[in-house]
């Protein structure tokens, strides 16, 4: 063979005469030394010669944007939204999560995401699977969270068919085999392991304030598998579990990029009239509880002087994150509150990207530019279909635990004082960039579309939610704020906790009207 | 589908299509439309008419025009992109990128430095308004950035050991430079560096202007030429040569025992952007795939396409190379990776094809435990021999399936669109259609992996670098001794 690599290289000293030369003269060139073997020779420079004209969509103006719904005669519904390309996400969204695991050792929707698109009545393996898969073009993912699960698969259009098929039988029909239980089992603990092993705490205090924020009770359930039941869950468990919750009025079919008529034809081919391989569905065994809010503290004390993998150290750390009850995604609270998270906004004291990361948010202005000992203070909105957590992450030096608490619960305080115009109009256009920039790829219009019609039955789209976003005002901001400031606080804790306040003095500072912590009188210091 | 059947109203040519219909592939995506500008500066784009959109400038120039005394420049100048200019203060520039909503980025990898800003497709005018010779200003602080940004990219082992093969195979060449430099030069590069390399590398035919998502290209040409339009064409004197950078087959090994794990990064030499041979290598390189030991059996993970929007890595390990979507699938039609799997052989493992413009390194990158690594570097190269001696058509043909779903997954959002475009102008000057790059994909067959394999892999000498409690890893001439069989 050849060794063309010379040829095409374009020199540091080119015009734009020069680049046109070198590719004009790159086919002859290879053309010339063509090994004639079936692979063609030809630079990627240089278009192949033979090969087809493109004929390109054109855009007309508006995308198609409404989703269309359908409710099939045992309860499943059917969302789509049509969207330019020749690809599409398609998947099943299942109204279960760690929040139903209440009469279960929790840790049945971890195992369940694991096991997702494994072996099944119609395919002897995951690899079978995915081999029907790449002959469409297509890719699987399970995702999981505490009132979700999520199987999607991105293919071609034209294998909607098979895909909505495989779907159905990957969420109806799985084996569940020993081995791929087995499998699952050392997949989970490899993960615990990892979590804990992982430098950036958010995923394990995220869970920690959840347990906190709703102490035993549905959306404050493990979302990871603790460790000690990775032995208890079994096939028999999974199945019972499945009989009550995975049943067609909880589920939704939700397609982006195709033909809602198409898609339709295809769930009532798959998805109506099938028996799950768990038997008759048992829905009465259902837990309805709504979520409690009780607040409260989870502590971890953990030895964080030496997280680094490797020979660069990593400074030690405590962690905090205080979090207050905010609302459910189906109030109209909700969207006050999305425009307050934003506006808190926040960061790591370093991170990457230029202006837009939320430099002028109150986390950026008023936290981490004027105490520049903190390493971190990030503001996060859970919410969920009957009760919502608005919480804020900070880190520092173990020793300076205390002075950064108060900083976190003043800020607090704050944000039901008034908010500035100027503020407030970022935070809204923020709120609305950051909603089109996320939903300009296919699997998040899937997410949002697929979550939507689970929860509510249909889907408010794009630019309903952002005329929302911006009829919030200032007023909206202080009575949101106000409200959720009655609630009893959140805590969790990572980390070396010796200077970290107790929960009374927290719940004080955030009923006082500056957030001040009250004083300690101590004789030794 | 209501856009569809606008498709071939817009061909216009009637008698175009009825002769040559045979010879023409409807693609479901609108045209990248390219112009250049009198100075040789290129304007593409494609317009998907979303409501938000992302453009760039793509520069070839990045650390490998650099020399020891100046190395870190490029990536110095990155970081005052956003500093503000003499008419606007850094304070106003920053104030009006975040009260329209919109964000500015930038990288700087080997070959190549992107600045770009996404925004709501109405604010494009003013997205593009950065001017690159007035802002500076602030070098000063932003000396302390870099510096405090050094210590964060050598947390990240994963760059550490990059950085540290590079520096092994491209050994007293361009290329074995970081993009960050060493820290003497941070702390030393003055404005006057900064305006050298400007002038020596900022021209006109150097630089694509990208952009993707609801873009309009005729607004696109008249805000490059306004913007743009008198950056200098030519030289005054001699161009600046470009640095030849050959491949040394070597090792560097940092050996740690109280580290927990082995960071071992193994690559050959492999070929540039345009070689006809990259495609085939990167077939090679789903073949074998990526994986991680909590997601068990493996499943290919579609939400990972969420890529945060400051998807730009620090020192560009990601951008100077097609990984970041081969990064996307967990192949567990890879061999490898259901040994890897079985016999718990690694915490995770990333084939990687970084390609520069007349050099590329293929290989793998391992996170193992101290005890396994013997046994995870004898099935790698297991698996590399039998690319290139016996791999089936049935592989070959799934890798190949596998790379071109990922390729075109990956296209999805107008930032992945814009970075291709960008990328592509500058490695082959043009946009290569899908379907073309579909067809040089599909003329692939086993004989043609093998082909490439051996002309790549098969007996040669590769370059390692390995961070860790590496006392098991063999020393480099068994190693060597692994890349060829003994067979008859």
């Amino acid at each position: 063979m050849q060794h063309f690599g010379t040829a095409d290289v374009p020199k540091g000293n080119d015009s734009v005469g020069l680049i046109k030369v070198y590719v004009w003269f790159g086919i002859a060139a290879y053309r010339r030394y063509s090994s004639g073997s079936g692979y063609p020779n030809v630079s990627l420079s240089s278009p192949l010669p033979g090969i087809p004209k493109p004929v390109f969509a054109a855009v007309d103006g508006h995308e198609q944007c409404e989703t269309k719904i359908t409710t099939l005669e045992n309860g499943l519904k059917v969302a789509s939204q049509n969207k330019f390309g020749q690809f599409c996400t398609v998947g099943i969204l299942v109204n279960s999560g760690s929040r139903h695991e209440t009469k279960y050792p929790s840790g049945i929707a971890h195992f369940l995401e694991k096991l997702a698109f494994s072996s099944t009545a119609q395919y002897g393996s995951k690899d079978e699977i995915l081999l029907t898969l790449e002959k469409h073009g297509g890719i699987c993912d399970c995702q999981t969270s505490r009132d979700t699960t999520m199987y999607a698969v991105s293919a071609e259009v034209k294998g909607l068919d098979t895909v909505v098929s495989l779907l159905s039988d990957a969420v109806l029909q799985p084996r569940l085999l020993d081995e791929e239980i087995e499998m699952t089992r050392m997949a989970v603990r490899f993960e615990l392991e990892d979590l804990n092993m992982r430098p950036d705490p958010e995923p394990l205090l995220t869970e920690m304030i959840h347990a906190a924020a709703y102490r035993g009770n549905t959306v404050g359930l493990p979302r990871f598998c603790p460790v000690d039941n990775v032995e208890k869950i079994d096939k028999t468990l999974l199945h019972t579990y499945l009989r009550s919750y995975y049943c067609p009025e909880r589920m939704v079919l939700a397609g982006v990029g195709i033909e809602h008529e198409q898609l339709v034809a295809c769930a009532r081919k798959y998805l109506l009239d099938v028996k799950p391989v768990w038997g008759a569905g048992t829905p009465a065994n259902v837990d309805l509880s709504v979520a409690q809010y009780t607040g409260g503290m989870v502590k971890m004390d953990k030895d964080m002087s030496d997280v680094s993998l490797g020979p660069t150290p990593i400074p030690e750390l405590t962690h905090i994150m205080i979090g207050l009850e905010s609302c459910s995604f189906l109030e109209d609270e909700f969207i006050p509150f999305a425009v307050l998270n934003m506006m808190m906004g926040g960061g790591g004291s370093f991170s990457a990207g230029g202006p837009g990361k939320g430099m002028f948010t109150r986390l950026y202005l008023n936290v981490l530019n004027r105490h520049h000992w903190m390493y971190n203070a990030t503001s996060y909105h859970h919410s969920y279909e009957d009760s919502g957590l608005l919480c804020i992450h900070a880190s520092a030096d173990p020793r300076q635990v205390r002075e950064m608490v108060e900083i976190i619960t003043r800020e607090f305080i704050q944000m039901a004082g008034t908010a500035g115009e100027m503020e407030l109009e970022r935070a809204k256009t923020q709120l609305k960039s950051m909603l089109m920039m996320n939903l300009e790829s296919r699997p998040v219009i899937f997410e949002d579309v697929g979550r939507q019609v689970l929860a509510t039955g249909k889907r408010k789209l794009p630019h309903q939610l952002c005329d929302l976003i911006s009829n919030v005002t200032g007023s909206d901001i202080k009575r949101v704020s106000t409200k959720m400031l009655r609630s009893k606080p959140a805590v969790a804790a990572l980390g070396d906790l010796r200077q970290m306040p107790s929960y009374e003095h927290i719940q004080a500072a955030l009923s006082s009207k500056d957030g001040r912590l009250p004083r300690m009188y101590r004789l030794f210091r | 589908m209501k856009r569809k059947s606008n498709i071939t109203s817009l061909v216009g040519s009637r008698r175009l299509l009825a002769t040559q219909a045979a010879n023409q592939v409807v693609l479901n995506v609108p045209e990248t439309k390219v112009t250049t500008l009198e100075n040789g500066l290129r304007v593409a784009s494609e317009d998907s008419g979303l409501s938000t959109c992302t453009v760039g400038l793509w520069i070839d120039a990045g650390s490998r025009y650099e020399n020891e005394r100046n190395n870190g420049t490029a990536h110095f100048l990155e970081h005052m992109a956003f500093k503000g200019t003499r008419k606007r203060s850094q304070l106003d520039l920053e104030l009006e990128i975040e009260n329209m909503g919109a964000h500015l980025n930038a990288y700087t990898s080997r070959e190549q430095t992107v600045y770009y800003a996404k925004a709501f497709s109405k604010d494009l005018p003013r997205g593009t308004t950065l001017n690159y010779l007035e802002m500076l200003s602030e070098i000063e602080r932003e000396r302390g950035v870099i510096l405090r940004e050094m210590q964060e990219v050598e947390t990240n082992l994963q760059e550490v050991v990059f950085d540290y093969l590079h520096a092994t195979a491209y050994q007293a060449t361009a290329l074995g430079r970081t993009i960050l430099g060493p820290t003497q030069n941070i702390k030393s590069i003055n404005r006057g560096d900064l305006v050298e390399y400007i002038t020596t590398h900022y021209k006109g035919p150097r630089i694509v202007l990208a952009a993707a998502g609801g873009v309009s290209h005729s607004e696109l040409i008249d805000l490059a030429k306004y913007h743009f339009g008198n950056l200098p064409a030519k030289y005054k004197g001699e161009a600046p040569s470009f640095p030849l950078c050959n491949f040394t087959g070597s090792e560097i090994r940092v050996r740690d025992d109280k580290m927990p794990l082995a960071h071992i990064a193994v690559a050959v030499e492999a070929v540039g952007w345009s070689h006809p041979d990259t495609i085939p290598l990167m077939v090679a390189n789903t073949l074998i795939g990526n994986w991680d030991r909590s997601f068990g059996g493996g499943v290919v993970s579609l939400f990972a396409v969420r890529v945060p929007s400051n998807a730009g890595s620090p020192s560009g390990v990601d951008s100077s190379s097609y990984s970041p979507f081969v990064a996307l699938c967990q192949n567990l039609s890879s061999k490898l990776a259901q040994m890897a799997c079985q016999g718990n052989l690694c915490h995770s493992f990333q084939s990687f094809n970084t390609c520069y413009t007349d050099t590329g390194l293929w290989g793998l990158y391992m996170v193992c435990e101290p005890g396994t690594i013997n046994e995870m570097m004898h099935f790698t190269q297991l698996e590399w021999m039998s690319l290139c001696t016996s791999v089936t058509e049935g592989e070959v043909a799934r890798a190949k399936n596998l790379l071109k779903t990922n390729m075109l997954l990956h296209l999805d959002g107008s930032t992945p669109i814009c970075e291709d475009i960008g990328r592509q102008m500058l490695c082959y000057s043009r946009r290569i259609p899908l379907h073309e790059l579909e067809a040089r994909i599909d003329a692939i067959d086993a004989k043609t992996i093998k082909d490439v394999c051996t002309k790549y892999i098969y007996d040669k000498s590769p370059a390692i670098a390995a961070v860790g409690p590496i006392e098991q890893l063999p020393d480099y001439n068994r190693i060597r001794s692994g890349m060829y069989w003994m067979r008859t």
